[in-house]
């Protein structure tokens, strides 16, 4: 990259890094990850079009965004304001984060169990930075790309869950995401953090929302450790408003014979680039994602999964469905590596979609690197349409063509729908499917 | 089943009034796929009357039901479909479904991931809606499925799996039957509905669709097995061949055609 295009894009991301905002400036070493982070943006830049990952995911719109960095926390909301977004029935300890900032006046959290932390990460930087150290920025590390670095250097807020050995959280908990328009387009980059001990047990419902339908961008990290036995139950709802951006860069290190269970849904946004990356620290871990996406006219939705067997007799899968409409237009890329030593590693990829129109797109790029002989390992992919034969079946039986192909749509989509496993969340999710294949065109 | 008609004058005039037939079929002509399969098919169905229809291998029976229920890839070429009153081929197959038709069909269409009580609730309120009818609340509605089971001796588990998914041969069968049971259709074609079931099971189906005998319903039963009509009494039998009937008669015929298969009729249908 020529020193000219360094200016240029080092220019282009001056506002999402500006100073002022009220962030601690945290301990030494956190201080150090940052300034690196910093320079580290210069010379990474924007990705260009024919960079590896980006290929098909357009940055064009994003990049002629004027997005401005959020410095004030949003004070104005009252807990009633946020009625509209919260599912029915769902009991969970519930966090709040808007516009990148913690706000304890609108979370819930209750009682949490014996060995549970539950914060956010500015304040936590000032009472007990210690509890940080070592993760925060080590697990995302260096390699990722320019989103992720961007977000080590400007940090917002964010929630840091942290399960002592051995500990279980019952309840989920439930974190979300609240973006409230402003007068300008504004970029919140949201860092979250999560660690469990050995053998401690959670589930984080992680919500992202809009007020409205404003245009803004949200560029969050997430960093994940599981230690050794440990287990989390993720899942992942992005619904947000037809003018969002969206990035979310989610950083995976599994200690031995833990297991992840990740169930993402992508329902909404203009722009949306999800990072899904995984790394065994142990063997016998296992990792399972699985995803829905549901890319309408216009919209982008992108997944990018980056699991990488080091080690032997780890356990690795990808489920990932989407349903493309209109000119929407899907993208799934799926890297597995296994490493020489990854001996009895169980990798399986599997990428299905159906699109409801002729102008609908999507590419999908199933990735197995493998180097090692004795493995199990597979990867599938499709892209059809509806079925005539199903649609006349159910059409026969007095059912009109748009509820049909809504009840097709829904029927492939409810095995990962399903997946969810919380009762509440499983109908709500449903009905924000309906809703959203109510509105296509189809 | 002509005496169990309505007999008083007014009844009988009334039926006059829209003609006497509930279904209408003349010199029907259809393709599929630019070829021609039905080269004018004549048929009449009055209210209440069950019609056989038997024929060989690839004649086009299953192209006629198919044309009735407006599927689509076939394109109909000449002649009409008249289904009580209405030019029954100017609907959409779920306007067919709605104003009282109901394929059972020869191959029932396995839908993963589509909750089989979720689609007949979606089905029965599709129709009520079209007839003005409120939607049934859940009890009713659960009550209803109930009832219709026992009819069919199905295990209520059918209910919670995805329609037809997995289902045994038989058990799409029975649930095709269970199915028209609680849609309550005018006029119900069953394309094949014997063949896959065993004994008893043909007995069950039989007998749930002799429960829904009235003298407002007709149905156009199409079979290879004579067996079935000892359990289904059909009024008239009709051989289609090559897309035309080319003969009909009442029960005999189709104990003759089991005597002496399809060829004679085919011959002397060529000869004249
Ligand atoms: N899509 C298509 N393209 C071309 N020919 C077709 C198509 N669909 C059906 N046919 C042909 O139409 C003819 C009639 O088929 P149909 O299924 O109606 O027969 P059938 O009388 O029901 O036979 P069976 O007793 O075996 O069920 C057959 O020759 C079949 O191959
Ligand atoms: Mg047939």
């Amino acid at each position: 990259m020529s020193t000219t295009t360094q200016a240029q894009t080092n220019g282009v991301f001056d506002a999402w890094v500006a100073d002022g905002g009220d962030a601690p400036a945290g301990p030494d070493w956190l201080q150090a990850a940052r300034r690196d982070a910093r320079a580290r943006i210069a010379t990474q830049g924007a990705p260009t079009a024919k960079a590896e990952g980006w290929r098909y995911t357009g940055l064009r719109d994003l990049m002629q965004q004027d997005f401005q960095r959020v410095h004030e926390p949003v004070s104005a909301l009252q807990p009633g304001d946020i009625d509209e977004a919260l599912i029915p029935g769902l009991d969970a300890h519930r966090v709040v984060v808007v516009n990148g900032r913690y706000v304890p006046q609108l979370s819930a959290l209750g009682t949490l169990p014996t060995g549970v932390r539950v914060g956010g990460l500015h304040a936590m930087l000032q009472s007990d930075p210690a509890a940080l150290e070592g993760r925060l920025t080590q697990i995302a590390g260096a390699g990722c790309h320019v989103f992720a670095t961007l977000n080590t250097a400007a940090m917002d807020d964010g929630l840091v869950l942290l399960l002592e050995r051995g500990a279980v959280l019952q309840r989920p908990i439930e974190l979300i995401h609240l973006s409230v328009g402003m007068d300008e387009p504004r970029v919140a980059q949201p860092r979250h953090l999560i660690h469990l001990g050995d053998g401690a047990q959670a589930e984080v419902i992680e919500r992202y929302l809009s007020l409205g339908d404003s245009l803004y961008c949200t560029n969050s990290l997430l960093e994940i450790e599981l230690g050794r036995d440990a287990l989390l139950r993720h899942r992942r709802i992005q619904l947000e408003s037809p003018h969002a951006f969206h990035i979310t860069g989610l950083y995976l290190s599994q200690g031995a014979n833990s297991q992840y269970d990740g169930v993402n849904i992508g329902l909404g946004s203009a722009w949306a680039r999800t990072d899904l990356v995984t790394r065994f620290r142990g063997e016998h871990a296992r990792c399972d994602l699985s995803g829905l996406y549901l890319a309408g006219d216009r919209q982008l939705v992108d997944y990018h999964m980056d699991i990488r067997h080091d080690l032997p007799n780890c356990a690795s899968s990808e489920n990932f469905k989407g349903i493309v409409h209109g000119r929407g237009r899907a993208v799934f890329d799926g890297l597995v590596y296994v490493a020489p030593g990854a001996s009895k590693t169980d990798a399986a990829m599997s990428n299905r979609n159906l699109m409801l129109s002729e102008n609908a797109e999507v590419d999908t790029k199933p990735q197995l690197e493998i180097y090692n002989d004795d493995v199990k390992c597979s990867h599938g992919t499709t892209v059809g349409q509806i079925e005539p034969e199903m649609l006349f079946y159910l059409r026969s039986r007095g059912i009109s063509a748009p509820l049909a192909r809504r009840m097709l749509c829904l029927g492939f989509a409810g095995e990962i729908i399903d997946a969810l496993g919380n009762e509440a969340l499983r109908q709500h999710v449903a009905e924000q499917v309906g809703q959203r294949l109510e509105q296509a065109p189809v | 089943m002509d005496q169990q008609l309505p007999e008083e004058p007014g009844a009988s005039r009334q039926r006059n009034d829209w003609g006497r037939n509930m279904l209408s079929v003349k010199g029907l002509m259809a393709e599929v796929g630019g070829k021609e399969i039905l080269r004018g098919l004549d048929l009449e169905v009055a209210p209440g009357e069950i019609h056989a229809i038997m024929g060989p291998n690839g004649s086009g029976k299953s192209t006629f039901a198919h044309v009735l229920s407006g599927r689509e890839g076939y394109t109909v070429t000449g002649g009409s479909v008249t289904f009580d009153g209405r030019d029954l081929l100017e609907l959409e197959p779920e306007e067919r479904a709605c104003v009282g038709l109901f394929l059972a069909f020869q191959y029932p269409v396995e839908l993963p991931g589509v909750n089989n009580t979720y689609f007949l609730k979606a089905a029965l309120n599709a129709m009520r809606k079209y007839r003005g009818e409120p939607e049934l609340d859940a009890v009713s509605f659960m009550r209803l499925m109930k009832d219709k089971l026992k009819i069919l001796h199905l295990d209520d588990s059918l209910l919670k799996r995805p329609v037809n998914f997995g289902f045994s041969g038989g058990e799409k069968k029975r649930n095709e039957i269970f199915q028209m049971a609680l849609l309550e259709p005018k006029l119900a074609i069953l394309d094949e509905t014997d063949s896959g079931l065993d004994i008893d099971a043909l007995r069950i189906v039989a007998d749930g669709v002799n429960a829904l005998r009235s003298p407002e319903r007709s149905m156009i039963v199409v079979t290879h097995y004579q067996r079935l009509l000892d359990y289904i009494q059909p009024d008239h039998v009709h051989v289609l061949a090559k897309g035309r009937i080319i003969r009909s008669g009442g029960k005999d015929l189709a104990l003759e055609l089991e005597d002496k298969g399809y060829g004679w009729i085919v011959e002397e249908e060529a000869a004249a």
